[in-house]
Formats: structure tokens, C-alpha cells, sequence
């Protein structure tokens, strides 16, 4: 098992996302990574004890976050993040982790990987923390503009993701709304909600905002302009709550006494929240494994991305999405 | 020769009978492309004949035609 690491376009720096990766050999026994990056930096971290399953593919140019992402994959062909794409059309690697411009990402599943035949769009299917565990969310943000054809297809999809990643057994889907009454919300979410309906098994109906963290569902399904605002609120209310109680329990010698009673149960609900132990998002409804791991990922969190798109990879979800269009015709 | 080329590549893409594309087909109108499925067809010719489409999208090429005139004239 192969998995390519794009080093450049973190912003902790080509050395540390490539120290995350080495580190996931020790928890990997059929791991090899594939480092590509700059030789000057990264050729000083293969060794002799990793030697053997560690190769470094060479560039210096990446796509940066101010780059048009069709135009910067198109034109800079040595670009990390390209050179990735090429190594799982050659079929060199079997997954590629990415922490760089992700419009520049999903063009390439678009482009460089291709859609899975039939599927209209790729999704961006990242994981939100909930009460009852990790849930999953499509799209978060691939897709502005959908049509409901393409939310029954995330629908689609994601259910495969969980089932085959998560262990879920018969997955249940609900639908993001403004309400959870049939017939709530734009006139997208109620062909959607009739579709979903018509044809997915396990689909639960709507789901509002505030009922996502309970956790009654395994898959959620939005457009990628809801999904992103979710997201990214929920991301954001967790940081200024954890914030605002830090601030709170540090406020003075009797909340710091109680701080450190409740520092381990704390602790594990910010945990739960932080994006270093989730590995990653994968791009659903592309031909290979590509996942998008966070900008500021750090050791940790690359290791647990090289981790996960090892795990992606072998369950086998790319063949599930593959199988849906086989049972359509 | 090129618009042979380019009408497979459409064809392939499109999961469609090459001799539904004609010189004259638009992408849009007659052909149903949205802007992904035209942008794949312009990478995918660019990788066919080695040559870089001078544009920032695909919005610029209307027609078949468009797109085998355009490849004609970089490859010259």
C-alpha cells in the first residue's frame, strides 16, 4: 500500500507533514510512503530503518492559496499537488493526502482523477463530531451549486463511506433543512427530499441545524454551500466555547481547582472536536483515493491522515461508488 | 483528422455515439455540456495534442467547430 504525500502547501512546513508520514510507518506494517517535496529537505528524513518504504519524489513548486485552481493545475505541471494526481493515474500509489488549496484539489479529482462514471459530482466528506460519535457530512463545499440529482447521489456515496469505513451497519441519511417537515425549505431541498425519499434506502428526512450534533443519523446530506457554512460553524462555535470555558476556568484559584478535576472528561470532548486525530476528508465520486487533510496539520495529524486513506483505500468504497451506476443501468 | 479526434474525445466523455457530434454541434444547446463536462473535454484535448488552450475557461469555445479550429491553429 502506497500513499503519496504531498509535503508542500502546509503551513508547518514540507519537513514536519513529512515526519507525520514517516511516522505512520510504525503503525502500518504495509505501509510505503511516498514523499513530494523539495530532495534538499526531505531526503535527510529517510534512514536506514525506513529506507525501504520510503521514496521521495522531487519538485519545489506547489499551487499556492491565491492560485486559480483549474488554471494552477492545468499550467504548473510540477506543481506537488499534480505530480500527486499522476502518480495514482500511473498507478504508483494507491492514495494521495493533501493539505494544500483545496479548489486546486477537487479540480484535480475533477480533471486530473476523473468522476467515477455516472456520478454527476465529487463530494467533499469530511467528519462531524457529534454526541453519539463521529458522523459524516457531504458535501462540504465542492459544490455551491447542486441539483438534486447530486444530493441524492452524496446520499448515495456518502452511506458506502460509513458503511465501509465507519462499520455502520445500514446506514441512515438525513437531509440538512430549515425544517423537518416534508415539504420545508428551497425548491433544491424538496425535489431533493422527494428523491431521497423515492430512491435511498435508510433515508431518515430532514435534519435541522441544531439537531446535528445529537448525532440520529450517519450520514448528512447537504449542498456544498449549506455544508460549508455547517461546517465551519460548527468548527467555530466549538473553538470560542472551548475558548470562553478555558477563560472561565482559569478565571480564579477556585475554578482552577475545579479545572483540574474535570481537565480529563474536558479534554476528551475537545478531543472529539479536534480535527489532528480525524486523518481526514476524502473526495467521494472520483476514480482514486485522494484525501484533504487540514492546512495546519501537524505531525499528528498526518500521520492519522496517512493512517486513514490506508484504511480508505481498503475498504473499498471507490469500487461500492463504482458498483452504483453498474446497478442503475 | 482533428475533429475526428476531438469528436471520440467527446463521444468517450459523453458516453455518446460520436455521430450524434457534428462540426456544427454546441456544447450547450445541442450537446447538454455544463461547464465540468466542457472543461474535461478541453484537458482532455489538451493532453491529445500537447497543446495549452489559451484560455481561463472553457466558456470561450461555443461549438465543436470552435474547439477543432482553435487546435488546428496551435498546432501549426
Amino acid at each position: 500500500m502506497r500513499i503519496a504525500i504531498d509535503t508542500l502547501g502546509a503551513d508547518l512546513g514540507s519537513e514536519r507533514i513529512a515526519q507525520g508520514a514517516i511516522q505512520a510507518l510504525s503503525r502500518s506494517e504495509k505501509m510505503e510512503i511516498v514523499l513530494i517535496g523539495d530532495e534538499s529537505i526531505l531526503s535527510p528524513l529517510v534512514t536506514e530503518k525506513n529506507r525501504a518504504r520510503v521514496s521521495i519524489v522531487h519538485t519545489t513548486e506547489k499551487i499556492e492559496t491565491t492560485d486559480k485552481p483549474v488554471m494552477a493545475i492545468r499550467r504548473k505541471k510540477e506543481a506537488s499537488m499534480v505530480k500527486g494526481y499522476q502518480l495514482l493515474k500511473e498507478g504508483t500509489c494507491d492514495a494521495l493526502v493533501c493539505c494544500g488549496n483545496t479548489g486546486a484539489l477537487l479540480a484535480g479529482g475533477l480533471f486530473l482523477s476523473g468522476r467515477i462514471k455516472g456520478i454527476e459530482r465529487p463530494a467533499l466528506t469530511p467528519v462531524i463530531p457529534t454526541k453519539k460519535g463521529p458522523k459524516i457530512m457531504l458535501d462540504a463545499g465542492a459544490n455551491v451549486d447542486c441539483k438534486a440529482k447530486f444530493l441524492l447521489q452524496f446520499a448515495q456515496m456518502g452511506k458506502i463511506y460509513s458503511e465501509r469505513v465507519f462499520g455502520t451497519k445500514q446506514a441512515k441519511v438525513g437531509l440538512l433543512n430549515i425544517g423537518v417537515e416534508p415539504g420545508k425549505g428551497s425548491q433544491l431541498y424538496n425535489e431533493a427530499y422527494d428523491l431521497l425519499k423515492e430512491k435511498l434506502d435508510g433515508f431518515t428526512g430532514n435534519i435541522e441545524a441544531r439537531d446535528v450534533l445529537d448525532g440520529d443519523y450517519d450520514v448528512l446530506v447537504a449542498d456544498g454551500f449549506a455544508g460549508n457554512i455547517l461546517l465551519k460553524s460548527v468548527e467555530g462555535a466549538a473553538s470560542t466555547l472551548f475558548s470562553m470555558l478555558k477563560q472561565a476556568l482559569t478565571s480564579s484559584p477556585v475554578t482552577k481547582l475545579a479545572a483540574a478535576v474535570l481537565r480529563k472528561p474536558l479534554r476528551g470532548i475537545r478531543d472529539q472536536f479536534d480535527y489532528h486525530e480525524v486523518g481526514g476528508a476524502p473526495l467521494l465520486g472520483i476514480q482514486h483515493a485522494v484525501i484533504k487533510a487540514h492546512g495546519s496539520s501537524d505531525e499528528t495529524a498526518i500521520m492519522n491522515a496517512a493512517l486513514f486513506a490506508e484504511k480508505f483505500v481498503q475498504s473499498g468504497v471507490i469500487e461500492g461508488i463504482q458498483a452504483l451506476n453498474t446497478e442503475e443501468e | 483528422m482533428t475533429f475526428e479526434k476531438v469528436q471520440e474525445i467527446i463521444a468517450s466523455n459523453l458516453d455518446i455515439e460520436p455521430e450524434r457530434i457534428q462540426a456544427t454541434s454546441r456544447f450547450k444547446e445541442d450537446l447538454d455540456m455544463d461547464s465540468i463536462e466542457l472543461m474535461e473535454v478541453v484537458m482532455a484535448c489538451e493532453e491529445e495534442f500537447g497543446v495549452e488552450f489559451p484560455i481561463e475557461n472553457a466558456d470561450g469555445i461555443l461549438t465543436v467547430e470552435d474547439a477543432v479550429s482553435l487546435i488546428d491553429q496551435l498546432t501549426k
